[in-house]
């Protein structure tokens, strides 16, 4: 087996005790920026680019280029997974693909469960690297190949899907998560149209040009809409913080979790394939599939373990998927891996469809890495859960500003604009009503991110298939994911007409 | 006591304070200015980006070759395809003398064309010096049944729905120009080539891969490996000549060589603010032209898979009012110009 004997020299780099200590340092750092909402994987891996070219500056070129890799890798998952830390503590996405995380961790967290939302994540997390690592090792090439299949006109399918998944985020009322889904794709189309050049609904300020930032939203929305809820509800008054219970997931926890796990891992490693999928879309796939083959689905949305387990394995299992079109092809699929592809390209190696031959010890350097990097999150962060667990057991009256401090810190880091400041505080007096009314936010905020995807690949198949539309249902790939919208959508419809009619024939 | 001592120190500050200034201003007023405090450049795009490269690139080099002995770090300011970024610039730094801004081209086409205009041209700033250039190519897949640039050309005339164009930029773009320009030169209408945006170089190669477009337009720094890879032919390049010095695209033949006049270059630099005085210009135009002779910055350029080009201030100047005359008319014909 070639692959393996190269992993096994892999490991042999990654396992050297200098690259063991980048390892951990990179973990460290990353969880630590991971926290902050606003600087995500992508923003903290640019910003310590430098730093590790400094660190590895003493190394002999070639181990300097696996070292820094190493490194930067552990900055990637520890911030994956700092994210998801804060979107259970205090309900904010520390950055994009954790919104979802947010949804049921946050509650498990209200009850009492941060310790074992924590947990999980870091045990989905770790499992989800792992699996994708082996698809990485014995699947690469003939996945690549798959990856580039994907036309406009499937991707454009794929996000319908997604659209119809989205209704299974309404709370009581289905009309209102449609009214908030509609709401989040019009304001999707702010910004100069990337197709025809057009800046659209920007009433000529620059700040628009690029649309209304992802992030600032899903911080607003989520943290500032929850901290607005408690300071007028007055929730801090009866000074009664939280307990943190139990750390370690118990027996029922792992036996409800391992499926949804595996599903989790599995989803996002394929979707993480597709270029241009991305993290948040795989996780949020994650957790509408898990929410709509769960038996109690009546849960989600108020602590269900399920509800984290999974679009936590699914984002860092797309990490993983995302890894093969940066490696045999030089396509970056995510953010991510477009900002390690610069960080490759300043220690002369350019991924790319010559990479693995030309320099097989680096690629191999790198897989091992993901290993390493995982194995050493878990080690870093069991310990670490009993620590941030704490942080909810603060009386309100510091947390509350604490959270306000980190949000507009975090955000205003990244954008260093005074104008995403003041969407981040709108967007948070505006989800505080809308929740208060029954509104659900997910949908608003995850069809911010659906929204220019359907539009431009709806475009892009026109174009490319001179205006026939006939193709979406020709094209085999499209298809699928047309008819299982379909589905998505009609079957619990006629499981209740059904349901109905049954009752009728009985009553 | 304490207090006291308090009152006398704060009441001492105004009057340190003002002595420092007035000893600033002399210093500014004199011919040899040099950098007081740390130096900002600004890139305005986010970290990992080309403009965040050069940046970075700069830092590091005046700072390890000991061109400029006061700190330097980097600010981004990303956001509306570089005009949240030199519309800061132009505005709040105008006078400041330890600011640089890098910039590229899409900074003179935000500037004239009617769509994401910005009030922020090569007149509201002080261009300093041209650091890089890039050159536009159009591409195929090797095993694409176009050999030549007049091939392919020749199709899209005859029918223009029949060759889907693929780039990573919108219309109007760098990389949308490229393409456009040569139609036009083959007298092909502008409006009618089929071309489809993606989101960056990355994804529109899968798309020109996988077969959902027929012709790539991109850059040669982003195409190289994959001509070596033997993924892609090259049509055609931009530049005057070939570029002789580059092992892999020196056998890309040139659009003039084939008979299609058209020269491009998509070009990094670096600006002052406008109002900076006389002296600090000076001061940093005699710098960035230091870094540039350096074998660290050729080196870095190589690396970067870009090509080396250095103008002073007036010959910057000078290049970017000519392109922004060539740009401005394609806009017009194109109905997209301001």
């Amino acid at each position: 087996m070639d692959a393996l004997q190269y992993l096994a020299q892999g490991l042999g780099i990654a396992l050297q005790p200098i690259n063991i200590l980048f390892a951990f340092i990179g973990c460290l750092l990353g969880t630590l920026v991971g926290v902050l909402p606003g600087i995500g994987p992508i923003s903290g891996v640019a910003l310590l680019i430098p730093v590790t070219a400094t660190m590895t500056s003493g190394l002999p070129q070639a181990d300097a280029a696996t070292s820094s890799i190493i490194l930067l890798a552990g900055v990637y998952y520890g911030a994956m997974y700092g994210g998801s830390t804060t979107a259970i503590l205090i309900n904010t996405p520390g950055e994009n693909s954790s919104v979802c995380t947010c949804l049921d961790g946050y509650q498990m967290a209200k009850q009492g469960r941060a310790g074992v939302a924590l947990a999980i994540c870091a045990i989905a997390s770790f499992v989800a690297g792992i699996i994708a690592t082996i698809g990485l090792l014995f699947m690469a090439k003939p996945l690549a190949e798959v990856a580039l299949r994907f036309g406009p006109a499937d991707q454009f399918s794929l996000m319908i899907l997604g659209l119809c998944a989205l209704s299974s985020l309404a709370g009581k009322s289905q009309v209102k998560a449609f009214i908030m889904t509609i709401l989040g794709l019009i304001l999707a189309t702010v910004g100069v149209d990337p197709i025809s050049g057009v800046a659209r609904m920007t009433f000529g300020y620059p700040e628009l040009y690029s649309g209304i930032e992802f992030l600032t939203l899903a911080v607003g929305m989520f943290a500032l809409g929850e901290v607005f809820k408690t300071i007028i509800t007055r929730d801090y008054a009866e000074g009664e913080p939280i307990r943190v219970g139990s750390i370690i997931p118990s027996k029922q926890d792992m036996k409800d979790s391992w499926a949804s796990i595996l599903r989790g891992s599995a989803l996002g490693f394929f979707q993480g394939l597709i270029p241009g999928c991305g993290a948040t879309l795989c996780s949020f796939m994650a957790y509408t599939t898990e929410k709509k083959f769960s038996k109690n689905r009546a849960n989600f949305g108020k602590g269900a373990i399920q509800g984290v387990a999974a679009p936590e394995a699914a984002n860092n299992g797309a990490a993983g998927g995302a890894m093969i079109p940066l490696l045999t092809l030089g396509i970056p699929g995510t953010g991510t891996t477009a900002v390690l592809m610069g960080a490759l390209i300043m220690f002369n190696i350019t991924p790319g469809p010559l990479l693995f031959q030309e320099r097989p010890q680096v690629v191999w350097g790198l897989i091992a890495s993901m290993i390493v990097g995982n194995v050493m999150l878990l080690i870093l962060n069991l310990p670490l859960v009993k620590v941030f667990a704490k942080v909810i057991e603060t009386p309100p009256k510091y947390l509350i500003p604490g959270i306000l401090a980190i949000s507009v810190f975090g955000v205003y880091a990244v954008q260093l604009s005074l104008f995403n400041l003041l969407l981040m505080v709108g967007s948070g007096v505006a989800a505080y009503y809308l929740a208060k009314n029954d509104y659900p936010i997910a949908p608003l905020v995850l069809s911010l991110i659906l929204g220019p995807m359907i539009e431009n690949n709806l475009r892009r198949a026109v174009n490319l298939y001179n205006g026939d539309y006939s193709r979406f249902l020709t094209e085999p790939i499209s298809l699928t994911f047309l008819v299982i919208a379909v589905l998505w959508v009609a079957i619990p419809q006629v499981m209740k007409l059904r349901g109905r009619r049954l009752e009728e024939v009985i009553g | 006591m304490t207090i006291s001592k308090k009152a006398v120190l704060l009441s001492l500050l105004p009057a340190v304070l003002f002595a420092a200034s007035l000893a600033s201003d002399a210093a500014a007023q004199s011919d040899s200015w040099t950098p007081r405090r740390q130096v900002t450049i600004l890139a305005p795009a986010g970290a990992g980006g080309g403009l965040d490269m050069v940046a970075r690139t700069m830092a590091k080099i005046f700072d390890g070759k000991k061109i400029v002995t006061q700190p330097i770090t980097v600010e981004n300011k990303p956001g509306g395809g570089q005009v949240t970024g030199t519309v800061a610039f132009a505005n709040q730094d105008a006078k400041n003398d330890h600011k640089l801004m890098i910039a590229s081209t899409p900074f003179i086409l935000n500037h004239i064309k009617k769509d994401g205009n910005s009030p922020i041209g090569p007149d509201q700033v002080y261009p300093l010096a041209l650091l890089q250039v890039d050159y536009g190519i159009i591409a195929v897949r090797a095993d694409s049944k176009y050999k030549t640039l007049k091939e392919l050309l020749d199709a899209v005339k005859a029918n223009p729905s029949s060759v889907q164009f693929v780039g990573g930029g919108g219309p109007g773009t760098w990389d949308h120009l490229n393409s456009i320009l040569l139609a036009r030169k083959a007298g092909v209408d502008a409006k009618v080539v089929k071309y489809n945006t993606y989101d960056g170089g990355g994804e529109a190669l899968t798309a020109l891969l996988g077969g959902h477009g027929d012709v790539l337009t991109s850059d040669v720094s982003s195409i190289k490996q994959y001509v070596q890879a033997g993924k892609v032919r090259v049509l055609g390049v931009s530049s005057d000549q070939r570029l002789a010095d580059d092992e892999v695209a020196k056998n890309f033949p040139t659009y003039k060589e084939q008979g299609f006049d058209v020269v491009t270059a998509n070009w990094r630099g670096a600006f002052l603010g406008k109002d900076v005085p006389a002296p600090a210009k000076k001061y940093w135009a005699d710098k960035v032209a230091a870094l540039t002779a350096t074998q660290e910055w050729k080196d870095e350029l190589k690396k970067q898979g870009v090509i080396f080009a250095f103008k002073d201030p007036k010959g910057f100047y000078d290049y970017i009012k000519a392109d922004q005359a060539m740009y401005t008319q394609i806009y017009k014909d194109l109905g997209m110009a301001k």
